[in-house]
């Protein structure tokens, strides 16, 4: 118990209860303007360490919905070339059948129907050499012009080209043409080849729809995976978006300050501080002086 | 009965009592404001009546009036030791908290402009090179978040140096403050026990050498004896840094530089040498900080620069060997992706070696273009014993330090307040209390005054009245 009270001990014990207030003003008007509960580390290790692990998880989920966003693209492209190549060859087909139908033809017919043969394999050689970017879908991870080069055939791939679209999760993104348009004698190409040869030759080409059947059903297997690849993609895309927003509410939950409550703890640490400032002129002004004449 | 004139002499010694009183009070009206003064009060006695020998032997007889005997100084030896001990433990606390707070400041954490950050930034350039390593922009992103992530270190680590070094040069300055306080004490020490013996008043003089004598504390803690000569001597870890009148010097020793890794420590420079040990004080604070590295329990820049370094390092070891199992488009296997400057400290030496997307391993042994590399590498981020771990656990770990030091500030604080205000209450000026005493000794002197009169108007009787009954 401090019996004696002297008045310089007023006056620094005022000063330092005004300073500790000053400064508690000071640390809620920085809280209130910038609404982060953490702004240095010390205001809370545990919670830096979270933060820093949800920002990594957040720049990762960003990454992989970039990822998925990507392999959504090829994988559409691919999807629409296949569906390309498929009515190509469905017009080869209705083409063949209408040509081994027309019984004896005249030269004029039969080279109307050679035109028309070797303009759908052009279109199905266009297909085939489909883009993404600068990536050809059906090339996989070679570096070739083209992935399908007349002479050659389809470029090969070493590996698959993949797209990460989770901590253990990838999509393949890359198709082999090899597999979607066929290889060798049994290709797509070279089967449409064999047709305009035949018809040349004058001979029936109604045989060959058997061929052609068989790169239908090429074309049409490759799809289907295709499909269940962009299905994969596509629910990876969603899954993506919603971990985002609970990432991003975890981030908040542990960084950011509720305005409200920020506030409103302004405006108590300001009342206080008012307080403490008349108070303070209150007490300190009289001393016996001012009582003596 | 005293001499006709006694009682004049007894007034006398009342208004020069009361005179000095006032002289006092002034001195400490004066001074209220003075930072280190200690209230000061007359101390005076009555004087007992002479005896005059047998014949009047037995008459009672009123004393001979007032003596002043000194001027006392109302401070408090345990109280000023209590501030003392304070001080130094605030200033030893202030110090830590001041140098850790700047070192997490630094560190820019949580946030977009933290190492966290850019690492995370870095690995995402990996993601996005795995979904596109043809593409020259993937890999110039790639190299350009690399360099980021080598300037943030490099300057993180330069930092923490240049705050070392400003941290050792504060201290040095305060070596510098604590010698000169010496040796002020040691000359006070002199001046005292000279006014004290030929019973003089050192009162101003002892405030001053208080004043020094917590100074020093603040700097290096301490203790203080007290002798009966009225000098004091002041002990560093046991040993005197001035006894008496003589003075022994100290300087700071070690290493120069934060990479030295030498031990910073306060030595005697006279006398027997040897290290201070040190007990508080912002030299000894200063002196935790500047410790070298020890396994995570050194000082506390030292181990910061320390993790810099080691995130370096795991960093371009991990990349180094994930890059080099691919290969490059020119065919190159085994490539390095980061440099480590031979000697000097690890995070200011790392450099990014590829200029393009040439160096970066994009392709298989094949030499097709290959994805797995990348997103291996892309992946780094999250494995254990990364980099990025090293690096929140240490974000953590200064968090904590910084933490722990600035409650131990404000408890410190808060002792030293508490010592202040006890000291302040014994040795501190009330100017109600002066005004009280000023009042007093006024009467005092008035009435000292008065009794002054009342003798002459009984002499004035006496010597002039006396006889002259029946005169016209």
């Amino acid at each position: 118990m401090i019996t004696r009270v002297t008045t310089q001990m007023s006056i620094a014990s005022a000063t330092e209860r005004l300073q500790a207030n000053a400064a508690r003003v000071a640390e809620a008007t920085q809280r209130a303007t910038t609404l982060q509960a953490i702004a240095k580390p010390s205001d809370d290790p545990v919670g830096t360490g979270s933060s820093m692990q949800v920002r990594k998880e957040q720049a990762a989920a960003a990454q992989y919905t970039r990822n998925a966003d990507d392999a959504v693209g090829w994988l559409a492209t691919t999807d629409s070339s296949l569906r390309n190549a498929y009515s190509v060859l469905t017009k080869v087909r209705d083409l063949t059948v209408q040509a081994a139908n027309s019984g004896t033809m005249g030269d004029t017919d039969r080279d109307a129907f050679v035109t028309q043969f070797r303009a759908l394999r052009a279109d199905l050689e266009a297909t085939a050499n489909a883009t993404y970017g600068t990536r050809s879908v059906f090339a996989g991870s070679s570096t070739d012009a083209a992935a399908y080069d007349p002479a050659t055939g389809f470029a090969t791939a070493t590996t698959a080209v993949t797209r990460r679209v989770g901590d253990s999760q990838t999509v393949r993104v890359d198709t082999s043409g090899a597999a979607a348009f066929g290889t060798g004698d049994t290709s797509a190409f070279a089967v449409i080849d064999r047709i305009v040869a035949d018809l040349q030759n004058g001979v029936n080409v109604n045989p060959k729809l058997n061929d052609v059947d068989t790169a239908i059903d090429a074309v049409r297997t490759a799809q289907a995976d295709v499909g269940v690849r962009h299905a994969a993609a596509l629910t990876a895309q969603d899954t993506l978006k919603s971990t985002g927003i609970a990432l991003e509410n975890r981030r908040a939950g542990i960084e950011d300050l509720d305005l409200a409550g920020a506030v409103l703890d302004l405006q108590v640490q300001q009342t206080t501080y008012q307080a403490a400032l008349a108070v303070t002129a209150k007490v300190l002004q009289p001393t016996l002086m001012d009582y003596l004449r | 009965m005293v001499s006709t004139f006694g009682s004049l002499a007894t007034a006398y010694s009342g208004l020069t009592a009361a005179r000095a009183g006032i002289d006092v009070t002034g001195q400490n009206i004066a001074n209220a404001g003075t930072v280190g003064y200690t209230r000061q009060r007359v101390t005076q006695s009555s004087v007992p009546a002479v005896q005059t020998g047998f014949v009047r032997g037995t008459a009672a007889l009123a004393g001979q009036g007032v003596s002043v005997d000194g001027i006392a100084r109302l401070g408090s030896l345990t109280l000023d030791a209590g501030l003392r001990a304070a001080t130094g433990s605030s200033a030893w606390a202030q110090t830590r908290a001041t140098a850790l707070s700047t070192l997490e400041g630094g560190l820019q954490e949580p946030g977009k402009n933290g190492l966290a950050t850019k690492l995370d930034a870095f690995w995402s350039s990996w993601g996005d090179l795995a979904a596109h390593p043809d593409d020259p922009g993937a890999a110039s992103s790639v190299i350009a978040a690399a360099s980021t992530v080598a300037s943030t270190l490099a300057s993180g680590s330069e930092a923490v140096d240049d705050q070392w070094s400003t941290v050792r040069s504060t201290a040095a300055t305060q070596v510098g403050q604590l010698n000169d306080a010496a040796t002020q004490v040691a000359d006070l020490n002199g001046r005292i026990r000279a006014t004290l013996a030929g019973g003089g008043n050192a009162n101003e003089l002892l405030d001053h050498r208080d004043q020094l004598t917590q100074q020093i504390a603040g700097l290096a803690g301490g203790t203080v004896r007290t002798n009966t000569d009225g000098t004091v001597d002041v002990l560093l870890g046991g040993n005197p840094l001035v006894q008496g009148d003589t003075v022994r010097t100290v300087e700071l020793a070690g290493g120069a530089r934060l990479a030295d890794g030498e031990p910073v420590s306060l030595r005697w420079t006279s006398g027997s040498a040897g290290t201070v040990p040190l007990d508080g004080g912002s030299i000894g604070g200063a002196l935790t900080l500047l410790a070298p590295a020890s396994g995570g329990s050194g000082g506390a820049l030292a181990e910061a620069s320390a993790t810099y370094d080691r995130v370096a390092t795991q960093l371009a070891t991990a990349v180094n060997t994930a890059h080099a199992k691919g290969s490059t488009p020119t065919g190159a296997t085994g490539a390095p992706f980061f440099a480590l400057a031979a000697g000097g400290l690890a995070a200011q030496g790392l450099s990014v070696v590829p200029t393009d997307g040439s160096g970066l391993a994009t392709r298989n042994a094949a030499g097709q273009l290959d994805d797995s590399f990348a997103d291996t590498l892309s992946r780094l981020g999250t494995a254990t014993g990364g980099a990025d771990r090293t690096w929140a656990t240490f974000v953590a770990g200064v968090g904590s330090a910084s933490r722990t030091a600035a409650s131990e500030t404000t408890l410190t604080g808060l002792a030293l307040t508490s010592a202040r205000t006890q000291q302040q209450s014994g040795a501190g000026v009330d100017l109600d209390e002066e005004n009280v005493a000023l009042l007093s000794y006024q009467h005092a002197y008035q009435g000292a005054a008065r009794v002054l009169t009342a003798v002459d108007e009984m002499l004035d009787t006496l010597i002039n009245r006396v006889g002259l009954v029946g005169r016209g």
